[in-house]
């Protein structure tokens, strides 16, 4: 009896004791953790736009909108997060679009847990490099083993088809959302 | 005392003789940093946990040891994982899921388990030292070999020049089991040299 | 449905546990000398990992979510783990002496097994359905089972070559566990199109 009551005193006690930890830490880090995904935003966006200066959030329904503006005040376009399931995981990326909504400004692939040495491609520049400019009607798609002919063509990575098959769907139906969106 | 520090280091080493904690040193091992940065992040909870183990090891029933034992383990890697999304956040990204695996690491339970909760804190903080540097270690090599093979760097210094064509095998799965397994045996056949 | 089917195949083949995320790997090399007890331990697994993958599930977005408690997550997930594991121990011994027997010793060895809290984490970060997270579990318990039993399958042949002494063991199983990983990437392309 006296043992039980001992086990669940220690229990209690360091439940209580490690639950105050975590609520400390948390406190601490929370707001590094959002800081830190805020700027990693802010770099993705003047990635895409490298003479952006500034930009405002717009939120429709659940999604952000970024409209980056020059040092003018002028309109480059917008930018705004879309994610989906790759390969492995999601996959989660910045897409930046010319103010006309038909030509794409660039992505940037912010996080994904593809094969390290094949679908893990998708965040290289040269991958990425292929999307500047790339006409998004009536939509993206890719091409194997051979160099794109069409504007909105992409070529997929070799070995890794599936990956890039998964940036472009989310894409595609990310931005049919984003022009709805935006034209209301 | 000094013997306890020591035998992480070679013949009590975690990975090679031990052969625990695996999970951890395949995954993260495709470049010589994640393999850096997820030694440490053990070492800290290892170090951490051992010596809050033994200061605590009196008060603690017999019967509801191990449920305390992993309860201060997974308080510790929550607070790792917390601090490295906070200040490391690209490398927490990257070793992703593997940071709170650190709790099921055979390594850390089995250290409170055999060592620290029979041992005073002194000796507990220089074997869990031990045991974090030794598993630190084979982590590097590990993630330095895969690194070379695969992409032609180590810590992102290039090393073999552009000719070199990458063996996109050492990055997957396979490579790291096979390097793994070659390591090991390497390390039998010095041992063996040693005892002759 | 076809979902379902999706990330049943993706668990258990294409992205098999043992050999594509490195989870229950030290069950892989330690209870793979003996056909027999693969499969024993492949079975106890499964039946956890379902359970696990139902429970954190439902702790996770009735209990943390709704609190505001995300930080507790590890801590919860491996508590649950562990006192669903005993509680299986104790309805099995109660229940089924038979199966009790069969499966017992490997039961305490699940609770350390890193498979089961990756599959609780995995299901947190790709937000599934409590059905989904059902097909996941189960998917991912066959997955290992079916590792561990082409793992003693092997072994058990190995015991009549002649192998390097230094790769004798932990060596020889990692190398072979490897072309398997190689082996199984071949699946790769059956859940694309």
């Amino acid at each position: 009896m006296k043992n039980t009551i001992k086990m669940i005193i220690v229990l209690t006690v360091l439940g209580l004791l490690s639950g105050a930890a975590l609520v400390f830490i948390y406190r601490y880090a929370s707001p590094l953790i959002a800081q830190n995904q805020k700027d990693e935003t802010e770099k993705a966006i003047y990635k895409i736009f490298p003479e952006g200066k500034n930009y405002d959030t717009r939120i429709i329904g659940e999604d952000s909108v970024y409209k980056v503006k020059d040092k003018n005040g002028k309109l480059l376009g917008y930018a705004f997060p879309a994610s989906g399931n790759g390969y492995q995981g999601q996959i989660d990326m910045l897409v930046g679009i010319q103010p006309d909504l038909a030509t794409l400004a660039g992505i940037e692939v912010l996080d994904s847990q593809e094969t390290p040495g094949l679908g893990q491609e998708i965040t290289t520049e040269k991958f990425e490099n292929q999307f500047k400019g790339l006409k998004v009607s009536p939509s993206i798609s890719y091409v194997k083993n051979q160099k794109p002919q069409n504007p909105n063509e992409i070529e997929a990575i070799t070995g890794a088809t599936v990956s890039s098959k998964a940036v472009v769907t989310i894409l595609n139906e990310r931005i049919a959302k984003i022009k709805k969106d935006l034209n209301k | 005392m000094i013997k306890d520090f020591i035998k992480g280091l070679w013949r009590e080493n975690p990975i090679l003789v031990q052969v625990l904690g695996m999970c951890p040193t395949l995954a993260v091992s495709t470049k010589a940093v994640f393999g850096f940065s997820m030694g440490l992040a053990t070492t800290f909870v290892l170090i951490s946990s051992s010596v809050t183990v033994a200061l605590i090891k009196k008060l603690v029933p017999h019967e509801v040891r191990i449920a305390t034992f992993t309860v201060i383990i997974a308080t510790f890697v929550t607070c790792a994982d917390y601090f490295l999304k906070a200040n490391f956040y690209s490398i927490s990204k990257a070793l992703g899921p593997y940071v709170p695996l650190i709790v099921v690491n055979c390594i850390i339970l089995g250290r409170a388990e055999v060592f620290a909760s029979k041992q005073n804190v002194a000796r507990s903080f220089l074997d869990a030292l031990g045991m974090g540097c030794g598993f630190t270690l084979v982590l590097i090599v590990l993630g330095s070999i895969r690194e070379l093979l695969g992409s032609g760097t180590i810590f992102n210094y290039a090393i073999l020049g552009k000719g070199f064509e990458h063996w996109v095998v050492m990055a997957l799965p396979a490579g790291a089991f096979i390097t793994l397994g070659f390591l090991v045996g390497l390390f039998n056949w010095i041992n063996q040299k040693w005892q002759r | 449905m076809a979902t379902l089917i999706i990330i049943f195949i993706s668990a258990a083949i294409t992205h098999n546990f043992v050999l594509t995320y490195f989870l229950g790997i030290c069950p892989f090399i330690g209870v793979s000398k003996r056909l027999e007890q693969a499969l024993g331990m492949g079975l106890a697994t499964t039946f956890v990992m379902t359970l696990a993958a139902c429970t954190t599930w439902v702790v996770y977005h009735f209990v943390l979510l709704k609190f505001g408690l995300p930080f507790l997550q590890y801590v919860a997930f491996i508590l649950i783990i562990a006192s669903l594991v005993q509680i299986v121990e104790m309805f099995i011994r109660k229940t089924s002496p038979v199966l009790y027997r069969a499966l017992g010793i490997y039961l305490p060895l699940i609770t350390t097994n890193c498979a089961i809290l990756g599959l609780a984490l995995f299901m947190v970060m790709r937000e599934y359905t409590f059905l989904e997270a059902f097909i996941f579990g189960l998917g991912a318990g066959c997955g290992f089972t079916l590792a561990l039993l082409i793992m003693a399958g092997i072994r058990e042949q190995l015991e009549y070559s002649n192998i390097p002494k230094a790769l004798q063991g932990a060596g020889m199983t990692l190398i072979i566990a490897g072309l398997l990983a190689l082996a199984f990437m071949g699946f790769g392309g059956i859940v694309s199109d």
